[in-house]
């Protein structure tokens, strides 16, 4: 894998997230702008009411994954700095459940990043999330990864 | 090898990890049959399960070796 900056962080937590503590984090001298994502738990789903949400991750593969973005950023995106963090286990309505912050030197790069990084994270990081209602609770719907094709077969000797 | 099952797919199955013998199964499709046959709701979420092994998304067809570790996932659904 490429090596990414040793100030980029790439997180699973359990406890509250540090939305301001992860901005200062990715701010440096040379850089002009930070675009940041904050992702919190909203108190309907499907016109029902929530009571809050479980997250799970397979979370050696979710790490990454989430370092595998953070390679894709930096191919396609002159930015300096990235915080990636997603919390699991239960979260109440409100609470930061994915944190993203990106600085670049200049903002267009840093907004395409940002919005790259959370799109790409949605699609491609196992994490899963479990919505608790009044009346009982079921997995969210989600995105089928993107997996690789079957392998092609031989062509059969003519 | 170790076998994983998360989300939905882990209360179908009861539990998140088993083990298989390499000669259980020869492919990823093959485990998933095993124990698709072991519990029958497992088979209705075939088209929307993707696989890995050993942490990267795999086809259906990969072949397997003893020691691997390999999950069937439902939708992600982070963020």
């Amino acid at each position: 894998m490429a090596t990414l900056p040793h100030d980029d962080i790439y997180q699973l937590v359990r406890e509250p997230i540090d939305i301001a503590a992860l901005a200062r984090s990715v701010r440096a001298p040379e850089d002009g702008a930070i675009v940041t994502f904050d992702g919190f738990v909203r108190n309907q789903s499907h016109n029902r009411a929530s009571l809050y949400l479980d997250y799970e991750a397979y979370e050696s593969m979710a790490l990454a994954k989430m370092h595998e973005i953070g390679v894709q950023l930096r191919e396609k995106y002159r930015i300096h700095c990235v915080a990636m963090v997603h919390r699991l286990g239960r979260l109440e309505i409100g609470e930061t459940s994915v944190f993203i912050a990106v600085s670049a030197p200049h903002r267009a790069a840093a907004f395409d990043a940002c919005r790259f990084a959370i799109d790409t994270l949605k699609r491609t990081v196992p994490i899963w999330k479990k919505e608790y209602f009044e009346d009982g609770a079921v997995w969210a719907d989600g995105e089928l990864p993107p997996a690789p094709a079957a392998t092609p077969r031989a062509k059969p000797a003519s | 090898m170790t076998v994983l099952f998360f989300g939905r797919l882990k209360d179908v199955a009861g539990h998140a990890e088993e083990s298989a013998e390499i000669g259980d199964a020869a492919t990823i499709e093959q485990l998933f049959g095993l124990y698709a046959a072991r519990y029958p709701e497992l088979a209705r979420y075939r088209s929307s399960v993707v696989a890995s092994r050993n942490q990267e998304f795999a086809a259906w067809d990969t072949p397997l070796r003893s020691g691997d570790e390999v999950a069937f996932l439902p939708p992600v659904s982070g963020g």
